[in-house]
């Protein structure tokens, strides 16, 4: 679940992607998470939505002009910085927590991007699934805490905030109900429960 | 939001594996390592190794860039630029991350050779340290009886080969040379006639008018990184204008906000043209010309009024409406600088060239000021006692290295003993083939010992090759003029060991000195620690703040509260006889040149004759190699290794060239002597050269210096150009893919067909005076 948000939130989206959204099974996937597409994401062309919301993107990501800055680091200022900055303190730490987990980061990536933190917590949920399906009960243990620790320290303190801002900024459904859905996702995994 | 269920959970998952099965990958985190830490561990990204760093400094060009070379199992395995340098701020150019090249060259001496046969046959033994010191000290302490005036040293910068220079002076002989007469000698010569110190500083980051006669300062130029950063700082941050007279279309002139093609060798018409506008409409600075020059501004607009912007626009080719306009310009627009390099100064009128771009700032007051012309800033280092007594001079003395050479062809200079350190005349020099014949013939030349990493084509010619230690393995103490105008101190230090038996320049001279009568109470110290120490022991900021200590752990110093002290000369005036800016040079009077800028047109360029095709060459330095320097860092060689000979479609048509075609450049009998009169490369057509230009990259072409300048794999016979087998720590898998020498061609040294002529005041090389004529081979 992770990996589709992380997926939409990484770049500019493709044919492939939307139309996989639009599939019915995964719509009714979505609404048990109140997720609710209008008609501007349901029922316009498909190479005219995926121009639209390529659009949307950059104009909601990159500019020019105001736009809303993915990163960590310009959401979470550490005490002794000055003020926002990209490839802050926070950007670092993040950095740092992919390298313990073993995460090569992909170059020419920033690592604290939405769309990369969000693709780190699907990473590391299959690596759990796939130690736990091996029966290696104890890394399975500690990826999931891991990802718990990841939530804790770096979604959950900004990622609901980025997440009512993209619902704010945008009249696009497609993103105001994924930044809505991924908000959701964070703070079920944060409240999540240890299995074992 | 309702409760939701594992279920639920299941689903969604399941869905969206499917819509990210039909996506292709986007983001694959691999499994490995990369520790990255804000400014500071560093460990290698795959192996997961932790590299420790060094702080040291670049001498692969003269900017003197600091460095941090990252080494991994005492491997140098990086080098970047170091954030704490004031000049590069962290940024460093393609030579020199490419200096790794130069410590892993396969070619890379590590013993010391004696030749076997002949000179210059470029076959060697290896020999022992102590036998190669026994043989050497056997040769200078004969001469050291005989004469030793007859010692001849020759190195790259005389003023930061302080070692070389005292070892000379030690031994006897007044007799070191430094390539600045290849280089610079013009420039310093013009500067120092005008305002007392040789060079100067554009103020270009706060300048708002950049007025630029050849110089190509995004593409080289003797503080290159550095300079540029400042240059696009003026440029983007602060709307300077920048305008550029060039015969080419350089990646300075392309980026311009105006350019202006000029007929080759005329930039001093131009600038002074504009100094009489300038001066004609009243829009000079007065109050600057009355109390800081020693001429008046009457004087001057009565001598500057034969350089009308209409005679201009005859010889020149650029309009006199323009140069009306942009001298308005710079005029009123404060504050504003002119930028120079070796294209303005390396001809016959060089000095005067250069004098003449300087009186734009001086007649504007443009000197010396936030934004303007501004003095050198560098700090002096000791010399440290004893100092041994400069020698009495002999016929070369004092002459420019290529008049030196010139004069030892000639017999007018004997020499008893050579000593090469570093540097390579043979391709360097004008008339090269020349200068290869004179240390050829045993009868000029009765010893050569060469002190170099490589057997360059003058390490060919030596009798004995000393295996220097690279740069990246050796000591010393780097100052260079302050591009912030505070002035620093900066340390070159060994980033990886000495490799093998090769041995840093102080040791060989200290070692040296030790097996030479009378010379070993000059070189006192134990360690090079004890030399270093006393060259900054003057420098009392530094010392407070821990001396050599300090430079070790940052690699450079300045005072941290110092700022650029713009009118300095307002203390004391400017360093010259007069106390003030000498645009009436007492000194040229007294030597019966002109002692005001002038425009003295080249001969050659007055007759050249359209119809026979009379074209002039223009051999220009690139961002990717330095002269003789840089030919065997192979990652610069990839990209750039040939030097095809920029033609404009226009002349090609006329001639009947087309692009890609085999052509032949040959120097025309008007533009004096050299061995070489002729070479052959290919045509490049492009619009951005002047019509009456054929221009050419210059550091490429190499005959000697290994396998990668030469652009040969090393497959072809695995080993080094000395027939010994490549140790392991030299094997590079990469240096069995270089494909330029058979697909791309290793271009050709132009110097080559340059006579060896010089401007009368400053010395320095006139590699632009020559006339060629073109023909398809």
């Amino acid at each position: 679940m992770f990996g589709l948000v992380a997926r939409v939130f990484s770049g500019r989206p493709t044919e492939g992607l939307l139309d996989g959204i639009r599939d019915s099974q995964m719509l009714e996937s979505l609404s048990a998470f109140d997720v609710v597409f209008e008609e501007d994401f349901l029922e316009t062309d498909i190479d005219q939505l995926v121009g639209d919301l390529a659009g949307e993107f950059v104009r909601l990501f990159i500019g020019p002009g105001h736009h809303i800055a993915p990163y960590e680091s310009v959401y979470v200022r550490s005490e002794d910085e000055d003020s926002p900055r990209l490839w802050g303190k926070a950007t670092v730490e993040v950095a740092n927590f992919y390298l313990e987990a073993g995460l090569e980061l992909p170059t020419g990536q920033t690592p604290d991007h939405l769309g990369l933190e969000l693709e780190a917590m699907a990473v590391l949920a299959e690596a759990e699934a796939v130690s736990r399906e091996t029966g290696d009960l104890d890394s399975a243990k500690e990826i999931f805490e891991m990802q718990n620790e990841f939530c804790r320290q770096h979604l959950r303190i900004w990622v609901p905030k980025i997440c009512s801002e993209i619902g704010n900024e945008t009249a696009s459904s497609f993103y105001r109900n994924m930044a809505l859905l991924t908000a959701s996702l964070v703070e079920m995994q944060c409240g999540a429960d240890s299995v074992f | 939001m309702r409760m939701i269920n594992r279920r639920d959970f299941l689903k969604l998952g399941a869905a969206s594996a499917a819509v990210l099965a039909i996506e292709s990958q986007f983001h694959p985190f691999a499994y490995a390592a990369e520790r990255l830490a804000e400014g500071g561990r560093s460990v290698n990204r795959t192996s997961g190794l932790p590299r420790s760093f060094l702080p040291s400094t670049c001498t692969q060009c003269p900017a003197g860039c600091g460095t941090i070379g990252y080494v991994e199992e005492s491997r140098l395995v990086k080098i970047g630029g170091n954030p704490k340098h004031l000049s590069n701020e962290s940024a460093l150019c393609a030579r020199g991350q490419a200096g790794i090249n130069a410590v892993y060259d396969p070619d890379r001496l590590l013993k010391p050779l004696k030749r076997v046969g002949q000179r210059g046959r470029n076959s060697w033994q290896e020999i022992s340290w102590e036998q190669a010191y026994k043989e050497v000290a056997e040769n200078m302490n004969a001469l050291k009886t005989g004469g030793a005036q007859d010692f001849i040293f020759l190195t790259d910068d005389l003023e930061r080969d302080a070692l070389g220079r005292r070892f000379t002076n030690a031994l006897g002989s007044a007799n070191a040379f430094g390539a600045s007469g290849i280089y610079d000698a013009n420039k310093r010569a013009g500067t120092s006639l005008t305002w007392g110190k040789e060079g100067d500083m554009p103020d270009v980051a706060n300048s708002k008018y950049i007025l630029s006669f050849g110089a190509n300062p995004y593409e080289s130029g003797p503080q290159f990184v550095g300079f540029a950063r400042r240059l696009v700082d003026g440029v983007v941050k602060n709307q300077a204008k920048l305008v550029v007279f060039d015969v080419r279309l350089t990646n300075t002139s392309a980026k311009a906000t105006e350019v202006f093609y000029v007929q080759p060798g005329t930039y001093a018409l131009v600038a002074l043209a504009m100094a009489n506008v300038i001066m004609q409409e009243g829009l000079y600075d007065g109050a600057f010309i009355e109390s800081w020059t020693n001429v008046s501004p009457a004087q001057l607009a009565q001598h500057l009024a034969e350089y009308t912007p209409e005679r201009a626009e005859a010889e020149t080719g650029v309009s006199a409406t323009v140069i009306r306009r942009i001298a308005a310009e710079f005029a009123t627009t404060k504050p504003a600088t002119t930028v120079t390099d070796n294209m303005l100064s390396a001809h016959k009128n060089g000095v005067q060239n250069e004098r003449a771009a300087m009186l734009l700032n001086i007649i504007t007051g443009n000197i010396d000021r936030r934004g303007g012309l501004c003095l050198p800033r560098q700090y002096d280092l000791t010399d440290p006692a004893p100092v041994p007594p400069i020698p009495a001079p002999t016929a070369a003395t004092g002459q420019s290295i290529v008049a030196a050479m010139t004069m030892i062809k000639q017999r007018k200079q004997p020499v008893g003993v050579l000593m090469t350190h570093g540097f390579n005349p043979v391709y360097a020099n004008p008339d090269g083939t020349s200068v290869e014949e004179t240390l050829k013939d045993e009868t000029l030349i009765k010893y050569h010992v060469a002190i170099t990493p490589f057997i360059t084509e003058t390490a060919a010619m030596a009798d004995i090759i000393f295996p220097e230690t690279t740069y990246l393995e050796d000591w010393d103490i780097e100052v260079r003029p302050s591009l912030e105008l505070v002035p620093f101190v900066a340390l070159r230090q060994p980033v990886v060991p000495p490799l093998d038996s090769a041995k840093s320049f102080f040791d060989i001279a200290l070692e040296l000195s030790s097996t030479i009568g009378g010379m070993q109470q000059f070189f006192p110290w134990k360690s090079v620690d004890g030399w270093l120490k006393a060259r900054i022991s003057g420098i009392d900021g530094l010392m407070k703040a821990g001396g050599l200590d300090y430079l070790k752990q940052h690699g450079v110093w300045y005072d941290p509260k110092s700022r650029p002290n713009y009118g300095s000369y307002q203390a004391g005036g400017f360093p010259t006889p007069s106390g003030r800016i000498e645009v009436y040079s007492q000194n040229l009077a007294s030597r019966n040149f002109a002692p005001l800028p002038v425009y003295e047109p080249i001969a050659a360029f007055r007759t050249i004759s359209e119809e026979k095709n009379e074209m002039i060459l223009t051999i220009y330095d690139t961002a990717l190699q330095t002269d003789y320097k840089t030919g065997n860092c192979m990652w610069v060689d990839e990209i750039l290794h040939n030097n095809p000979a920029w033609i404009n479609p226009e002349t090609a048509a006329r001639l009947g060239i087309i692009e890609g075609d085999a052509i032949k450049i040959r120097r025309t009998s008007r533009s004096g002597e050299a061995k070489k009169s002729s070479i052959e490369t290919t045509a490049f057509l492009s619009e951005g050269v002047h019509p009456r230009v054929v221009a050419m990259a210059n550091g490429v072409g190499h005959t000697d210096f290994g396998h990668v300048a030469e652009g040969e794999k090393f497959e072809k016979n695995g080993a080094t150009v000395t027939g010994s087998e490549i140790p392991k720590f030299l094997q590079d898998p990469n240096s069995k893919l270089i494909w330029w020498g058979e697909k791309g061609g290793i271009g050709v040294n132009a110097k080559d067909i340059v006579p060896a002529d010089l401007d009368p005041i400053g010395g320095g090389e006139a590699w632009g005076d020559v006339v060629v004529v073109l023909a398809k081979s």
